[in-house]
């Protein structure tokens, strides 16, 4: 592999008292498309912004292309970032706002109209190019908002959660050009975001943040199948979560003691326990089977239903056990036409072995 | 037959508006009418009689001296205006970019401060301050300069005008530049626009309205100030402001200096009609 194109090295951000980033390392490749994922306050904007200049790292190493950024003042890079406000300069129109780099950078107004004119036609924005940008639509002002970044042909594009201010059907829809543009143009793209769908829908590496810290690095359904540890089970889809004491382990088979019931995990070969040692594992809710018949064998939960979330195939339900554990399970729609929820009798959850996923902690 | 709701008859909300219409009536439109019809008079024996001719304006604006104090006056003011503008604006923009939020504030109260003295006490400060033996001078000579004439000079004026409007222009300005949307100043960095060029290319047009209109008022109090020209700039060439207290005290002649008075709101009211069309001029 070549040398990647960012290299975040022991990098430390801090406001004041408080520590926004804490020693991080992290590679980005050359046309990777990576996205930075958690909840608010993680410091995953923060990230961004240190790369695009905006802050300076406290402590630790930016590189870019293998040259240490630290110093480079934000005008002197070239980092474009799409603002989840967009930014767009009110003043000018939609294609003097996608010449504003071009300007600066000191090209003639021929080349700069046709350069912007050019991109404007690349993102369907032919026909709006002489309109001010407060005259065009979300997704028209959106795309505006790309072309001013990529006008000048940067190797890497900074994103900051650019899609959160469209309507959901929009957002499926810029998901979908976003990937293709990233794919067309073989460049970098960084793109911040705590909607799990949008990372996971358009990155081939997600990188899950939580506070200053970076929880796990993997591809989507790595992440989404093997959360490392509490953190990333909980921010990452929807997952059911115990934690008790190994009771038995016969080589990689254990049997786990919680206030639900005692389970049996696989354990990984890496790790070890003893009796007594604590463990948390997880299973996904869409691992999980349910029944109104008691199915017998290991791990089952009798559960009570408490509540359901209907959004069209799918459906969530949210059941509690005996001790007040609760738990959910995605179940397709059709699977539910011959169980019987309405009653309120016991219903029972079960899943092999090997569906439970054991977390770091 | 359908009634337009904005044109039924309410006699609620009438009552809420009658204060304003008629206070504006009674001390704005009345007066402003009256000084009209007023510039249409004659005086005789140091008397006002009810007339309408048109002698006043034939002898007033027939005589170069009319146009040179209106041109003064015109030049003095828009100086004024370039120089607040200019002074200001670095302050206005160290306080909206370079300082706390709470330092901001703090700012604009003691920017406050200086209209809760009288203007003429300050001016008469600067009287002392600007004096051939005041304490200027006596520093300059002290390196070896001067003594520099101040007093009675366009300088003095000018120095006199600052004091009238520089707080003024500067909290206006603060206003309209800390009302700027930060991630706009980011993009233009981030898009290459180093920080002097940013505040040309982004800063002064994102605060345009606001700047023009803390122009506005420079002009406005500028162009009608009677104090500066009077005790700081000697009063000679005669501002209109000061022609007018000159024409009312020799000779009783109200009419004339009517004409004046009505010259000046002519000129203020294109003036800053031509300046809030261009403060909210959008682009199409």
């Amino acid at each position: 592999m070549s040398d990647p194109l960012v290299v975040f090295e022991n990098v430390v951000k801090r406001f004041g008292e408080f520590v926004a980033v804490e020693k991080m390392n992290l590679d980005i490749q050359q046309g990777e498309f990576l996205a930075l994922m958690g909840p608010s306050g993680c410091g995953k904007t923060t990230t961004l912004r240190m790369l695009a200049g905006l802050e300076q790292p406290s402590e630790g190493e930016i590189r870019l292309a293998g040259q240490v950024m630290n110093d480079v003042k934000p005008h002197e890079r070239d980092t474009p970032l799409v603002w989840q406000s967009l930014a767009l300069f009110p003043f000018l129109n939609a294609r003097e706002n996608v010449e504003f780099g071009l300007k600066m950078r000191g090209l003639d107004a021929a080349s700069r109209k046709a350069k912007a004119l050019n991109w404007l036609d690349r993102l369907g924005l032919a026909d709006f190019a002489e309109r001010p940008v407060d005259q065009l639509s979300g997704g028209q002002r959106q795309r505006v908002a790309l072309a001013r970044a990529l006008v000048t042909e940067p190797q890497i594009l900074l994103l900051d959660e650019p899609l959160s201010a469209l309507d959901a059907h929009l957002v499926i829809r810029m998901q979908g050009e976003l990937t293709k543009l990233q794919r067309e143009l073989g460049i970098t793209f960084v793109y911040v975001t705590h909607s799990q769908s949008e990372a996971f829908a358009m990155a081939d590496r997600v990188v899950i943040m939580g506070d200053g810290v970076i929880a796990q690095t993997g591809a989507a359904r790595e992440i989404y199948r093997a959360p490392a540890n509490r953190f990333v089970a909980e921010f990452v889809g929807r997952n059911n979560i115990l934690a008790g004491k190994v009771t038995s382990q016969v080589k990689t088979a254990a049997t786990i003691e919680t206030p639900a019931g005692k389970f049996k995990v696989n354990i990984p070969k890496a790790r070890s326990f003893s009796r007594g040692d604590r463990l948390s594992f997880a299973i996904s809710a869409d691992l999980v089977h349910l029944s109104d018949k008691n199915p017998r064998g290991d791990n089952v939960v009798p559960c009570t239903l408490i509540s359901e979330e209907f959004v069209g195939s799918v459906i969530t339900l949210f059941l509690e056990s005996a001790d007040g554990t609760e738990f959910k399970a995605q179940i397709q729609e059709r699977e539910l036409a011959d169980i019987d929820l309405k009653s309120g009798s016991t219903l029972y959850l079960s899943w092999p072995a090997a569906s439970a996923h054991v977390l770091e902690d | 037959m359908t009634i337009d709701p904005k044109r039924r008859f309410d006699p609620y909300a009438l009552t809420w508006r009658m204060p304003i219409i008629v206070w504006q009536v009674l001390f704005f439109i009345g007066p402003l009418v009256f000084m009209i019809a007023m510039t249409f008079f004659l005086v005789k024996n140091y008397r006002m009689h009810e007339a309408f001719e048109m002698k006043n304006w034939i002898k007033m604006l027939g005589r170069g001296f009319f146009w040179d104090s209106y041109f003064l006056t015109l030049g003095l003011a828009t100086l004024s205006t370039l120089c607040a503008t200019i002074i200001a604006f670095p302050a206005a923009y160290a306080l909206s970019f370079k300082v706390s939020a709470n330092i901001r504030r703090w700012a604009i109260f003691f920017l406050i401060i200086p209209f809760f003295t009288s203007y003429l006490v300050r001016t008469f400060s600067w009287y002392v301050i600007l004096a051939e033996s005041g304490p200027i001078n006596a520093m300059l000579a002290y390196i070896g300069l001067g003594p520099y004439t101040m007093l009675n000079t366009k300088f003095g004026t000018m120095v006199g005008y600052m004091t009238l409007t520089l707080p003024l222009v500067v909290i206006l300005q603060t206003v309209s530049l800390a009302s700027i949307d930060r991630s706009l100043i980011e993009a233009a960095h981030n898009l290459g626009c180093g920080r002097v060029r940013t505040v040309f290319t982004v800063i002064v047009p994102l605060a345009k309205t606001g700047l023009i209109i803390a122009a506005v008022f420079c002009f406005i109090l500028s162009f009608g100030d009677f104090v500066a020209p009077y005790y700081l700039g000697g009063s000679k060439p005669p501002t209109l402001p000061i022609m007018i207290i000159d024409t009312t005290k020799s000779g009783q002649q109200w009419p004339r200096a009517a004409v004046v008075a009505v010259m000046m709101m002519v000129t203020l009211f294109t003036v800053a009609f031509a300046a809030i069309m261009v403060a909210y001029r959008k682009k199409t």
